[in-house]
């Protein structure tokens, strides 16, 4: 097995963050990621979707991360978005956006979901979050920003969702979240963090590279695709 | 005073990194950061296991030493420092040897640090 590939899927770019797309994929690439997904905020998208010379061996998602209070809406929304987007990030922070993401199946990725006195999650959500493939995200950002006793907060919360997703296996997704250059850290060394925070060391890998990869996997038919619903699975010589 | 013999020093690892900042940053100022850095991700006991030390820093890029056991939280405490002198900056450790002459050679020595056109 070679090195594993890391991934890191929520960068935010102009207008939503301070950088272009092109200099945060630049900083990325030299940082050692195979690729980045950049998932504005869906209340800052960009006018047009920009067009990008990735460094080679460097791959860019398009991604977008819905921030929405109304579930129904937000079930209108994930359905607009699901053909055009390769990752689809949505945006938690109250019991139903939560509930309506988690029970989604064209959800990817669980962004924030903490709320106040509440890690966000409980045992019938961690379950609907198994069940249709929703991974819960983990974002840097707010860890290494922040200080005291709001770093306690996050760093319990985390724990708390740590325990109910090993408990029913939902799959974990470690992330920047950065909104600038400044944010992205390098792949090793945001594992080095998550470790401290919590996790295990392969659990922290397969948040980084493993489950990404099968977020990406879903999206990107195998080569015995042949139409919807139709793929070759194994071609046999029956001759 | 008396040096320790090499038998009852402590083993050290060796971090090479560079820092990507808005605007030079001087010695001091760097460690600083470093330290109240790893104090609060880690506590002051542990950060104090970790003999978190910067060695040399110079254009950019440097070496910081610690405890050879504890190097996933110092890289740990590295990743979350933010600012240096209140002006933002990112530490991207290159990587670890267990000797100053061989971090030199391997990562430092032909590194250029990584300089965006625009930043």
């Amino acid at each position: 097995m070679g090195k594993p590939k890391f991934y890191d899927f929520c960068v935010h770019a102009v207008p939503d963050g301070d950088n272009t797309s092109q200099e945060l994929a630049t900083l990325a690439g030299h940082l050692g990621y195979s690729g980045i997904a950049l998932a504005n905020h869906s209340d800052k998208l960009p006018q047009a979707w920009p067009l990008l010379s990735p460094p080679e061996g460097f791959e860019i998602f398009k991604g977008i991360e819905l921030v929405e209070e109304n579930p129904s809406k937000l079930h209108g929304l994930i359905g607009k978005f699901r053909k055009s987007v390769d990752i689809l990030i949505v945006h938690g922070g109250s019991e139903t956006v939560n509930r309506a993401a988690l029970e989604n199946p064209g959800v990817d990725i669980l962004n924030h979901p903490a709320f106040e006195k509440s890690s966000g999650l409980n045992q019938v959500l961690a379950k609907a979050a198994a069940e249709n493939e929703v991974a819960i995200g983990l974002t840097l950002r707010s860890l290494i920003y922040s200080r005291g006793s709001r770093r306690i907060r996050l760093l319990s919360d985390l724990r708390a969702n740590l325990d109910l997703a090993r408990k029913y296996e939902v799959s974990l997704i470690l992330s920047s979240d950065a909104m600038s250059c400044f944010d992205l850290r390098a792949p090793m060394d945001a594992l080095a963090l998550a470790e401290i925070c919590g996790l295990e060391e392969d659990e922290a890998i397969d948040a980084m590279s493993t489950v990404p990869e099968k977020i990406i996997s879903r999206k990107r038919p195998g080569t015995g695709y042949v139409r919807e619903g139709v793929e070759v699975l194994e071609e046999v010589d029956s001759f | 005073m008396k040096r320790l013999l090499p038998s009852l020093r402590t083993k050290k690892r060796y971090l090479a990194f560079e820092l990507l900042c808005v605007e030079h940053a001087n010695r001091n100022d760097l460690i600083k950061e470093v330290m109240s850095s790893a104090s609060a991700l880690l506590g002051d006991v542990v950060a104090s296991k970790c003999d978190i030390k910067v060695l040399g820093f110079e254009d950019c890029k440097g070496i910081i030493q610690c405890e050879h056991n504890r190097v996933k939280e110092t890289r740990a405490s590295l990743a979350a420092l933010t600012r240096i002198n209140g002006k933002r900056a990112t530490l991207h450790v290159l990587g670890i040897s267990g000797t100053i002459k061989r971090v030199n050679e391997k990562f430092l020595q032909k590194y250029k640090v990584f300089e965006p056109k625009s930043r």
